[in-house]
């Protein structure tokens, strides 16, 4: 294809933080001391990723750490990189409490997210992504009642957080109670695409037997944003409803997510980047391979090769 | 990356040991790596026996069938070449003799070595790479020290094998190293007055520079004419006196089992407490247009992706090397 300058690229790379090393006391993750934290951000400026997304929990070491999420921000511009795109609100989701198909809980979800965006409202954040529903498990059975009251919450989320300015995207784990395609289809059909975006991660949705091509085709007027992983396996029997979490604990599966580029991976990424560029994307998209330590795998080593799969593979695609 | 320089990465801390580095799908991984981070072109590590499968020649080609078909390997993780291959005659192999000890050091090993070196320059040539790495000596607590006459028997069986490099193309580099028998800067000028400048060189690595108690900077200066290869890396430590001469020093010394018990001797660019100036040496090679390969290494650092990542962000936001 034609080259493309640094200023006409339609699509930049963004890291999801997830990340572990070994350190003098043993395992420890980037947010351990400022030190890990410079290697983390110099290994993903190194590769050539453009910006990171982080976790909504982590603002509390940005604040005790950084001195807050700008403060954070300009750690992350000292080594190279644009901004903080995203955030993932991860949310313990407590039935008592905290339950989008349960309206009693509401108000308690809007309250949060009143607190959250007023914390987050120093910096520019494109998205807060959520999983739009509690555990599998602690929803079902799937209703069509329960599906409508979720979307009504998300709505009402999507507003606030429209008015800091930041999308509210959904990202469907396989292991939560709006996973397979009726449901998904069904919960979208009453949510207001103002203000509730769908954030498409390639491996959830193979592991739940979807096509994220297929699905991403249907709804790209909405999708906001995507986290590009692979898997090589999915979900069977009841493999997404174990607690506390499947993608931990399902019997079937000790690694779910892998490097995209990975052999044997299912999520057809030259497709799902082919239909990234016809459906005329622009902005970030989010790499991700959480959990890339188990069974022997090195969060350094899968980064460096997905942000070789982006350039090799997918920018001759699209970028 | 791309600049004035030619960059290069050492594939030497990914196969560490006997059978970790032998499927191709795990040496992909490590070129993809080693390409993500900018660089297009490896140094190899000689090896032994049928598992060391990217270091020894003659194993290499019986997994890829030539050379052609060992590049065309490298090139689906978007490597291109090979700039170098690193030799230690003094290493044991099960291909030479059996694992014979053999010494430069030694007149009467001198034929032997000479021999065993052409597997590697007709491999070097093979692939395109230009420079055959050598260590040049075996280690100080092994020997009595050389004298003259000790170095000079040294310098003859490099100048035989320099004249086999330089007749197939190529360069031979001799590679210091802090433990060698060619220990202070006045044994290593008088190695290199001992060898032919027009076929033998001077491998000159920061760290083991550093550690042996040589600027490396400042030996850059005065001997840029020599200097035809180079490995950067840092050290936090410099021998504090005799401490390479300590029996078994690769492991008393370099591994921590003795004297000060450090365990770890080289870092990446840009670690914190590094001894090496390592812009000041890079600023001498730009200065001089140094025409060879700098080859930047994880060399017994640590996790080899993660090094690599962070040297790659050492030269790109420190020293301003473009990435492409």
């Amino acid at each position: 294809m034609s080259a493309v300058t640094e200023d006409e690229r339609a699509i930049k790379w963004s890291y999801m933080d997830h990340w572990r090393s070994n350190g003098p006391t043993g395992p420890v993750d980037q947010w351990h001391s400022h030190k890990t934290m410079s290697a983390f951000l110099k290994q993903i400026k190194a590769t050539g990723f453009d910006a990171i997304d982080t976790f909504d929990f982590r603002i509390w070491q940005m604040y005790g750490d950084y001195g807050g999420p700008a403060k954070y921000q300009e750690m992350v511009r000292d080594h190279g990189l644009e901004r903080i795109v995203n955030t993932f609100h991860a949310a313990d989701y407590d039935v008592r409490n905290y339950a989008p198909h349960l309206p009693e809980t509401h108000a308690n979800i809007l309250e949060d997210f009143r607190v959250t965006m007023g914390r987050w409202s120093e910096i520019e954040l494109d998205n807060i992504i959520v999983m739009p529903a509690t555990l599998f498990y602690d929803m079902e059975p799937i209703t069509e009642d329960k599906l409508k009251y979720s979307a009504e919450c998300w709505n009402k989320v999507g507003e606030i957080t429209a008015g800091f300015g930041v999308k509210l995207t959904c990202h469907h784990e396989f292991f939560c109670g709006i996973q397979s395609e009726p449901d998904i289809e069904t919960f979208y059909s009453y949510t207001d695409p103002r203000y509730v975006s769908l954030f498409v991660d390639t491996a959830q949705h193979c592991i739940a037997g979807l096509d994220p091509v297929a699905l991403y085709d249907r709804h790209a007027h909405r999708v906001s944003g995507f986290h590009f992983k692979d898997t090589r396996n999915v979900a069977t029997g009841d493999d997404h409803r174990h607690r506390p979490d499947s993608e931990i604990m399902a019997p079937t599966t000790g690694k779910w997510f892998y490097e995209m580029g990975t052999p044997h991976g299912l999520v057809d990424f030259e497709a799902m980047m082919t239909a990234v560029r016809d459906n005329g994307y622009r902005g970030w998209i989010s790499v991700e391979h959480d959990k890339a330590n188990k069974e022997g795998g090195d969060y350094s080593e899968s980064t460096a090769i997905s942000r070789w799969y982006a350039k090799n593979v997918l920018e001759e695609i699209y970028r | 990356m791309r600049d004035t320089l030619r960059w290069a990465y050492a594939l030497n801390q990914w196969n560490v040991r006997l059978d970790v580095f032998v499927r191709h799908e795990e040496q992909q991984r490590a070129l993809k790596t080693v390409s993500a981070c900018g660089f297009d072109t490896i140094e190899l590590a000689s090896g032994t026996g049928r598992w060391d499968n990217i270091s020894r020649p003659e194993v290499i080609l019986a997994n890829h069938g030539s050379h052609e078909g060992f590049l065309d390997f490298l090139r689906r993780a978007k490597v291109q070449g090979v700039s170098s291959i690193f030799w230690d005659p003094q290493a044991p192999t099960e291909e030479e003799e059996g694992y014979a000890f053999r010494s430069t050091a030694n007149p009467g090993d001198s034929d032997a070595i000479v021999e065993w070196a052409e597997p590697f320059v007709d491999f070097l040539a093979g692939v395109g790479g230009e420079q055959l790495v050598v260590r040049p000596v075996g280690s100080a607590w092994m020997s009595p020290p050389l004298d003259p006459d000790g170095i000079k028997v040294v310098g003859d069986v490099w100048n035989r094998i320099g004249e086999l490099t330089s007749a197939a193309g190529l360069g031979l580099a001799l590679h210091y190293d802090c433990l060698g028998a060619v220990h202070t800067q006045e044994e290593l000028v008088g190695l290199l007055d001992a060898t032919d400048p027009a076929t033998v060189g001077l491998a000159l690595d920061t760290a083991e520079f550093t550690i042996g108690g040589i600027d490396p900077v400042a030996f850059y200066r005065e001997h840029a004419d020599r200097v035809t290869h180079v490995h950067l890396k840092d050290t936090r430590y410099a021998d504090a006196g005799e401490e390479y001469r300590m029996p078994g020093a690769e492991s008393t010394m370099l591994k921590g089992g003795a004297g000060r018990r450090i365990e770890r001797w080289f870092y990446e660019l840009g670690t914190e407490g590094g001894l090496v100036d390592v812009t000041g040496f890079v600023a001498a090679l730009r200065e001089r247009d140094f025409p060879g390969w700098v080859v930047v290494e994880s060399d017994h650092g640590g996790n080899p992706a993660e090094l690599a990542m962070l040297n790659s962000w050492y030269l790109q936001r420190e020293l301003g090397v473009p990435k492409s």
